[in-house]
């Protein structure tokens, strides 16, 4: 079975490792100790002390807070239970017309403002862009993904949530 | 959706004897197949894999020699082919399957097509093409119906059966896409018409080969009803070839290994590529319930020329993913709106192929591919929509389209498990829309002609989870892309290539960002009459999103045009000729060169072109992962240097401050400047930002006052017509009241 130490896990997941290794890693048969070593290596990286249950996107997590699961960045701020949408507890910037849509794609590749805007989703506490969404005006905040935290813990991982 | 159900199959007489396994006709082997499966939850009832249990070598042999006979036989096909797109571009496949029409082992190409041939044989199977036209050895069928099965008639597919001993033990499959079918407008996707009528010339599953030779009458239809069709006369010729190189590999094989064995094996192979798939779904994904939307936009209105369609549209592409805790798939299009009256409509076989081609590239990637990976998901098609139109004469012709931007939110929705499990190396935003010129006229020898110019297949692909997306250098219909020589397109389309070259600034930037793109300039050349339509690209829309902070790529929408242009007289006079796009406030080809200039949005259907106009074309890419002033400045002088990158847009977009070095040409990054310009783009962002709540207050009162573009309003309207569920959650969602709808 595959298995690879955990420096080359971080290296790999920061994007810091050798293209001919990332590309090993890529074509040989999948770790299945990955998401273990992985949540490790998240776990020390914050400054915080809730446990990680899943990596939900970058710098969001969900935790286990006492007894409520909920979404945290890594800065810190905390969104709310995992099974609402992030992004309604988010602070957000639309471009939404050419002006501003224009500092980002200049002259004719834009989007026509009438047609479609760009919403930005910013963490409240430390302004990282969390996620983007490009919909037409009027368009429900897209609910990304909310997991099966407990079929994956007791079905697929076999371990106690 | 996926399996037909037994009572649509036709009934046959008692007692008749088949040339299927065993004496059964083909209709009960299908029919014996599917309950199997039912029954038992395992593919053709294989409950254990004993023949690879028993002699892992034997199994594992005759596996490779399988696929092995399909790949050659498509790389020796290739050569038999004239058409840029299958010689160049690689635009085939060849496919095993076994009696009942599931595929065992498959080549590198257009795999979108591997499961549209599995329809195809079903279809003549449940039509009991066995008792008429009757199936023999030496028979080909052809077919480019979409709604019998396929994406759009320019993928020509043919099916051979393969005997041994009288019993039909296999099918060989394999599929060419033409650069020139017959439609409307000259190549091959069209881009204008509002039915099937126009899309080109149809062959609806037709045996076009006895004994090994196709019908001469076959190809004088092709003769007659093509603008070039030496393409596809040789491209028929490579998949004949093709099916009787498979075909004599596999009696080769069966012959060596015993028919019986070879007949388990082709059984366990597929049931094995059905427990992968699920294997890897609970290693590398996490059940629960994904959604992503994602769009496309079609501009017709105001455009002259030979088109019949006058109303603006916007596709809307939801998508609905759930895992369960049995790692089944389930993806849902319920919210995509009616079938349209235009070609971006998708038959069932197109989603079909752009579903099996997403699982071939993020799931099924090695080991026993096939279509064992299909007993293993599902998809909801709702009755009556783009998706699913449910009328045969509704036009395909582009579907393509809106399977990218759909299928794109696929990818997007896997690599979010992948992001969950720390798989970050196999996260990938990969596909968008590939606009592509198609067109016809007067060539440069002075012949008709008809021609895709099919560069498309090597754009730029959306960003990785650890790196940047592919520079020039994917497509989602063929993940072995390949964009073919200028050389070869200049030949096979009056135009002569001034540019080829990288577009600065196009992808969606990230922490990493998409894969560059390029746009090619022509010059259109010894030509009176040069139609040029374009098509497959999503006009005033994004059809692509970023992830995690990425934004999407851009709208690729739009050529540059310059009619009349004084570019022979310039380059009489060895003046500086315009290469790329340059500034694009103030293009190069508008700067430098005379003529009369415009930016066209849109398809293209004004005047033709002639002898000394030029034209600059745009592909897309796509969108970026992370936020983008997380960027490494390292990477972005890198591309500075390249050209992928401006100083402007470095600046304002990933907070990089940098300068040129005109001696040394090159650049370097003030790493002190660039920290604090990222903490003022931080700062800069808290104060132009509010919490969502309080935005969604004042978009409730928006919608309450209808206050939204005709375009908008006009999908979301065919939406709350269509679907009921779409139109409550979107009620709920906004806390509208329960008989809001939208007005004309």
């Amino acid at each position: 079975m595959t298995s690879y130490p955990k420096d080359l896990i971080r290296d790999l997941i920061d994007g810091r490792l050798p293209w001919q290794t990332t590309k090993q890693v890529m074509s040989d048969f999948k770790d299945d100790g990955r998401f273990e070593t992985y949540l490790e290596i998240l776990q020390e990286r914050v400054p915080w002390k809730e446990r990680i249950l899943l990596p939900l996107g970058e710098h969001l997590y969900i935790v286990q807070k006492k007894r409520d699961r909920i979404v945290k960045c890594d800065c810190g701020h905390e969104f709310g239970p995992y099974t609402e949408n992030w992004k309604l507890a988010a602070s957000i910037y639309v471009r939404d017309n050419e002006e501003k849509l224009e500092e980002i794609y200049p002259g004719a590749r834009k989007c026509d403002p009438n047609w479609m805007e760009i919403r930005e989703y910013y963490c409240p506490g430390c302004m990282t862009q969390l996620e983007t969404e490009a919909v037409t005006p009027g368009y429900p905040i897209v609910f990304d993904f909310v997991p099966d935290l407990e079929g994956f813990y007791r079905d697929w991982l076999k371990k106690p949530l | 959706m996926k399996a037909t159900s037994a009572k649509k199959i036709r009934k046959i007489a008692p007692g008749r004897r088949g040339v299927g396994p065993g004496g059964l006709t083909l209709i009960e082997a299908l029919k014996r197949n599917r309950q199997l499966f039912e029954q038992t939850g395992h593919y053709h009832g294989v409950k254990n894999l004993k023949l690879k249990a028993d002699n892992y070598l034997r199994y594992e042999s005759l596996h490779a020699r399988l696929r092995s006979a399909v790949v050659n036989a498509r790389e020796m096909s290739k050569k038999i082919s004239a058409s840029p797109g299958v010689r160049e571009v690689g635009e085939s496949v060849v496919a095993l399957y076994t009696p009942e029409g599931d595929s065992v082992a498959l080549s590198t190409g257009i795999m979108v097509h591997v499961h549209t041939l599995s329809r195809f044989i079903q279809w003549m199977i449940e039509h009991d093409y066995e008792s008429d036209p009757g199936i023999a050895a030496g028979d080909v069928f052809a077919n480019n119906d979409p709604f019998i099965s396929d994406v759009h008639p320019p993928d020509l597919m043919n099916v051979a059966p393969i005997f041994y001993e009288g019993e039909l033990i296999a099918w060989v499959g394999t599929v060419a896409h033409e650069l020139e079918i017959g439609g409307v407008t000259g190549g091959a996707n069209q881009s204008t018409t509002a039915e099937r009528f126009g899309q080109g010339l149809t062959v609806s599953a037709e045996k076009v080969a006895v004994n090994d030779v196709i019908r001469r009458d076959f190809l004088v239809r092709a003769e007659m009803n093509l603008r070039t069709p030496i393409y596809y006369i040789l491209d028929e010729k490579a998949m004949v070839a093709a099916c009787i190189e498979v075909r004599e590999k596999v009696i080769e094989i069966v012959a060596e290994h015993g028919v019986d064995y070879y007949k388990q094996a082709i059984r366990s192979i597929i049931e094995e590529g059905r427990r992968a798939h699920l294997e890897r779904m609970r290693l590398l994904t996490v059940p629960g319930r994904y959604r992503a939307a994602a769009f496309c936009g079609h501009v017709f209105e105001g455009k002259v020329g030979s088109s019949g369609l006058s109303r603006n549209c916007i596709v809307h592409i939801p998508l609905d993913m759930t895992i369960d805790r049995d790692a089944l798939m389930t993806i849902d299009y319920e919210g995509a709106g009616p079938k349209m009256w235009n070609p971006y409509n998708c038959p069932p076989a197109a989603m079909d192929g752009g579903f099996f081609v997403t699982l071939t590239q993020f799931i099924d990637f090695d080991g026993k591919v096939n279509d064992g990976c299909w007993f293993a998901t599902k998809m909801i098609l709702p009755p009556g929509s783009w998706a699913n139109p449910m009328d045969n004469a509704t036009s395909t012709s582009s579907a393509w389209a809106s399977l990218m931007p759909g299928f794109g939110s696929l990818q997007r929705m896997i690599s979010r498990s992948f992001y969950a499990r720390g798989f970050r190396e196999e996260v990938f935003l990969g596909q968008v829309n590939t606009p592509i010129m198609e067109g016809g006229g007067i060539n440069q020898y002075g012949q008709r002609f008809g021609a895709q110019n099919l560069e498309c297949a090597a754009e730029g692909s959306g960003a990785r989870g650890i790196m940047d997306g592919i520079d020039c250098g994917y497509v989602g219909w063929n993940p072995e892309s390949d964009m073919g020589n200028v050389e070869v397109w200049e030949m096979a389309i009056p135009i002569l290539y001034l540019g080829r070259r990288i577009w600065r600034d196009s992808p969606g930037a990230g922490k990493y960002r998409g894969g560059a793109t390029f746009s090619s300039l022509l010059l259109i050349h010894k030509t009176p009459v040069y139609n040029l339509v374009s098509t497959i690209h999503s006009d005033k829309v994004f059809d692509n999103q970023g992830m995690c902070g990425g934004y999407p790529g851009p709208t690729a929408r739009f050529q540059y045009l310059s009619r009349n242009s004084n570019i022979r007289e310039l380059i009489a006079n060895r003046a500086p000729l315009p290469h790329i796009e340059g500034d694009p406030r103030s293009p190069d080809m508008q700067r430098m060169v005379q003529g009369e200039f415009e930016t066209v949005d849109g398809v293209f259907l004004e005047r033709p072109l002639r002898d000394g106009d030029l034209l600059q074309f745009f592909y897309n890419t796509g969108g970026g992962y992370g936020d983008p002033i997380e960027r490494n400045p390292e990477a972005t002088r890198v591309d500075l240097d390249k050209g992928i990158q401006s100083l402007e847009l470095a600046a304002r977009v990933y907070g990089v401050v940098a300068k040129f070095d005109p001696a040394a040409k090159l650049h370097s990054v003030d790493t002190e400047a660039t920290r604090k310009a990222r903490e003022q783009c931080r700062r800069d962002r808290a104060a132009r930002a509010i919490p969502v709540k309080d935005w969604m207050a004042g978009q409730r009162s928006r919608l309450l006052n209808q206050d939204l573009g005709r375009e908008v309003k006009e999908m979301y309207k065919d939406v709350f017509g269509f679907s009921e569920r779409w139109s409550r959650e979107f009620r709920e969602f906004w806390k509208l009241p329960d008989d809001f709808t939208f007005k004309p």
